[in-house]
């Protein structure tokens, strides 16, 4: 009998420690296969097919430290005059009619005590494709990097890019 | 029972599991965007807004970081002419002000007995006319106590109580009325004055704490900074005489203890010491009026009742007449006395005496800026104690509270708490249910300051007036008071409506603005000029022409200030301070204050009875135990902490704590030292002698729990073991 609660406390511990994992990685950095979001926008559909510049949209990532989402009035500035609906743009339209904002799932998150700003890349001549990957190839957006710190610090050791711990920890 | 075990474990390890989850998955962070876009608002960009702070008397200028929609972070104003982009404790923390859990949140009346503390929502309307109609019922029995709003408000205030023949008071327990008092008696001027710190060599205070509360504290922090490392050439000097050892006494280059009360004798004597050894500069007409005064005290008999050897006396007397800008400043503990407007004109005199009025380093008279009614008197605790009895005006009458305290901040022996007793209705305009709000019929809750439209005429210091705007939506159903005295007045009809006929707070505040900006600089378009004022945060001039003195008077009385309990009874002098974060009590529902520590003792979160090691070991009792402080008019209970700054026979306790209302963090936690004072009064201020009661000491043989940031006590308990204690 002891052996047993041995083994099961083994197990335990184990188990507990691969959910502690897999929670902590994703509280650093969002991971989620596929989005599934509220409506299944598309950006293949948007910044692919219409070729809609990703900035018109996301409209904060020249001008702030967030790419932002764009109002649902930026969405029906296009959608109010379409003629033919499905059943997803009818959820935009219910959106719209209700006055309500569409709870976007985020996919991106740094944590806290990471600065990162859109501005400044984009300053810098990045392009969004550089780090988001070639979303207008699809349908529904994964991560295309991992965002994690490693990562940066490759791209800013290959660029030149400051290195001090203080460009994003402040 | 293995089993059982197993079942237990497999049970926890799941609930273990589980409880992550959620924790960190729930909150898979969603987007929401706008569904109108804000022209003004870039998310993740921030706007700033210039505005008023409010949390004390002084009223900073600030500029809010406002994200989203959402105040985030206060600093200073870089322009405004008394902090200069510096900002206080207070003034970081009134965030938690505006996001404070325990907010009122709507209109509300009483449910059950008054001071029970139960309250059901009411609607606006129906709150506003019973009010209004309680007003009408009674015509002249009307009373508002306000906290000082020197501005629109005041004017607005004052209008309104008068035209329904009521009464305004505004009350504030630090409002150094002692030093009005003694202003008037000396150099015949009715405001404060500024004292030029940056400029001073030599400062001598009787126990000012202008390094943590008195008047106006980041001004004269950031002024002591200039007068200590702002001039290459002189660093000033700076003598602190008070009997406990407060956080400015230990900034200050000598600490000279003396007994409590008898500051203004010693004062009496290096006035004495200046005239007998010829250094005054007094004009020839004034100075028999002064030797006159001077002439009855004798040097060694002051040193015998102060305390402070002659060799001492002589020494300071020497330091500031030969000083190049001498400055004599008193408050705090020196004016909190049944003398203390004698012991500041004593003071005062020692300026008159080297004759630094109006000069670099000493005291300089700003008249404050003519903005229209702003000049609203502040009155002592007496004035608010004549309210009481049957005859008096608060009685079967309607009571009304605009952010004052007097439940908490006046002690009970002085029996205020007829006042609401005898009210007909009482009614508080207070954001928080504080102990006086508790006690209220109806509650018609003000927005927070940084929801609300303002403007704030600075005293003394610069003419200068912060304009205040909202910086962030109001979060509850709120309404800023201003709208609705002019609501009110509306009501009403008649007189009091037509000279209150502005239709909202905002306009009134506009208009305001308006004549002051047309009347000083007539032709100018006003719109241009509130826009700049809108960003600036107000109006001023970077230095005003300081007004001439019209007298000089010389000190009249220097009796040693009066007690209440015998000695023999009750040994020790007690003196309740204001503490550094919670002030009178008004920063205790503020988390971030609670846990910032005492600058002298480290301890956070709650109260302490400081005593010093000697005395405390006489008494068997270490630190942390739980000791009983009694005066002749209640008692309390709290921690000991050993504070070798203290005499012998004097015993603190922090202001702020003890609260049995205004919220979570407040309630129930600590004591409140004014609950022991004697109603006893300085007369000619008509503030009340917080430091004229006496009080005796009892251990309990329980400990308590006081949390000192600094765990290891070193400070503390090197002095005691090595025999340093005394202080
Ligand atoms: S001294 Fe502090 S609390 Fe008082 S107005 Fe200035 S910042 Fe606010």
């Amino acid at each position: 009998m002891r052996k047993w609660v041995g083994v099961l406390l083994a197990l335990l511990v184990i188990g507990v420690a691969i959910i502690w994992g897999a929670l902590y990685a994703q509280s650093t950095a969002d991971f989620m296969g596929h989005d599934r979001q509220p409506i299944a926008f598309s950006h293949q559909r948007h910044a692919g097919e219409l070729q809609i510049d990703c900035l018109f949209c996301h409209r904060g990532a020249r001008i702030s430290p967030v790419a932002s989402v764009p109002s649902v009035y930026l969405c029906m500035t296009c959608h109010r005059s379409l003629k033919e609906q499905t059943p997803e743009t009818e959820k935009l339209l219910a959106y719209w009619n209700d006055k309500e904002p569409i709870p976007w799932v985020r996919l991106q998150r740094l944590p806290d005590f990471v600065q990162f700003t859109h501005e400044m890349h984009l300053d810098a001549g990045f392009q969004c494709a550089d780090c988001h990957g070639e979303v207008e190839r699809m349908s529904q957006t994964p991560r295309a990097a991992t965002f994690e710190m490693g990562w940066c610090i490759d791209c800013h050791e290959r660029n030149g890019a400051s290195l001090d711990c203080f460009t994003c920890h402040y | 029972m293995d089993l059982k075990r197993r079942d237990f474990l497999k049970v926890v390890g799941l609930g273990a599991a589980g409880s992550m989850l959620p924790g960190c998955g729930g909150e898979t962070a969603k987007l929401i965007p706008y569904v109108l876009p804000d022209e003004e608002i870039v998310p993740g960009v921030a706007n700033w807004y210039a505005s008023v702070c409010r949390e004390c008397e002084a009223g900073c200028g600030i500029i809010v970081r406002v994200m989203e929609g959402r105040a985030r972070k206060i600093e200073g104003n870089p322009d405004h002419p008394l902090n200069r982009g510096k900002l206080c404790a207070l003034g970081q923390a009134s965030l938690q002000g505006l996001y404070n859990p325990d907010r009122i949140r709507g209109p509300l009346q009483r449910d059950g007995e008054r001071g029970e503390g139960r309250f059901k929502p009411i609607p606006w309307e129906e709150a506003m006319s019973r009010w209004v109609s309680a007003l009408q019922k009674h015509p002249g029995g009307a009373v508002l106590i306000s906290r000082p709003v020197p501005g629109t408000l005041a004017g607005l205030f004052s209008t309104f109580m008068k035209e329904i023949s009521g009464t305004v008071f505004f009350y504030e327990p630090s409002a150094e009325r002692p030093l009005r008092a003694a202003n008037r008696k000396s150099f015949g001027i009715d405001f404060l004055p500024d004292y030029d710190l940056a400029n001073t060599t030599y400062l001598l205070s009787f126990g000012a704490p202008f390094l943590s509360h008195w008047l106006s504290p980041v001004h004269f922090g950031a002024a002591y900074g200039r007068m200590r490392q702002g001039r290459p050439e002189v660093r000033g000097r700076f003598v602190q005489v008070e009997p406990r050892l407060s956080l400015t006494a230990a900034s200050a280059d000598r600490w000279v203890p003396i007994r409590p009360g008898t500051e203004g004798l010693l004062a009496v004597a290096i006035g004495r010491l200046i005239l007998e050894e010829g250094r005054t500069n007094l004009p020839r007409g004034d100075r028999s009026r002064f030797e006159k005064f001077y002439a009855s005290f004798s040097i060694d008999r002051i040193a015998n009742e102060t305390g402070v050897a002659e060799e001492e006396i002589v020494r300071l007397a020497r330091e500031f007449y030969t000083a190049a800008s001498p400055l004599a400043i008193g408050g705090g503990i020196a004016s909190e006395q049944t003398n203390g407007t004698d012991t500041l004109v004593a003071i005062n005199a020692l300026n008159l005496l080297v004759g630094n009025i109006n000069r670099p380093g000493g005291i300089r008279f700003f008249r404050p800026s003519d903005f229209p009614a702003s000049s609203a008197e502040v009155v002592g605790e007496q004035a608010l104690l004549d309210l009481k009895g049957p005859s008096k005006k608060a009685s079967r009458s309607v009571l009304m509270l605009y952010q004052a305290n007097p439940l908490y901040t006046l002690p009970p022996s002085t029996q205020f708490r007829q006042v609401f007793e005898e009210a007909d209705l009482v009614v508080s305009f207070s954001p928080f249910l504080d102990e006086s709000t508790a006690m209220a019929d109806l509650i018609l809750p003000d927005h927070f300051f940084l929801e609300s439209w303002g403007d704030h005429v600075t005293e003394g210091i610069a003419p200068a007036a912060g304009l205040a705007q909202p910086v962030v939506i109001p979060r509850y159903d709120t309404r800023p008071v201003g709208d609705l005295f002019l609501g009110a007045a509306n009501r009403f009809g008649g007189g009091v409506k037509e000279r209150l006929s502005w239709t909202d707070y905002r306009t009134m505040v506009r208009e305001q603005w308006r004549d002051f900006f047309d009347r000083r600089q007539p032709g100018q378009p006003f719109e241009a000029a509130w826009v700049e004022a809108l960003q600036k945060g107000g109006w001023w001039k970077p230095e005003g022409k300081p007004v001439s003195i019209s007298q000089r008077g010389a000190p009249s009385a220097a009796e040693p200030a009066r007690f209440e309990g015998s000695e023999k009874e009750f040994p020790f002098y007690f003196y309740p301070f204001p503490s550094m974060g919670l002030h009178y009590g008004q920063g205790a529902n503020r988390p971030w204050l609670q846990e910032l520590p005492d600058p002298m003792t480290t301890v956070v979160w709650g109260s302490w009875v400081e005593i010093n090691p000697k005395t405390a070991q006489e008494y068997g009792l270490a630190e942390r135990d739980l000791v009983r402080v009694i005066s002749p008019y209640g008692e309390i209970e709290a921690p000991v902490v050993y504070f070798p700054g203290n005499p012998p026979d004097l015993i603190s306790v922090p202001i702020g704590q003890g609260h049995r209302a205004y919220g979570r963090y407040a309630e129930g936690r600590g004591v409140n030292p004014l609950a022991l004072l004697a109603p006893l009064i300085d007369a000619p201020s008509g503030a009340l002698a917080t430091g004229a009661t006496r009080v005796r000491i009892e251990r309990t043989g329980r400990k308590g729990r006081p949390v000192l940031v600094d765990q290891t006590g070193q400070g503390t308990r090197r002095h005691t073991e090595g025999g340093e204690g005394e202080a």
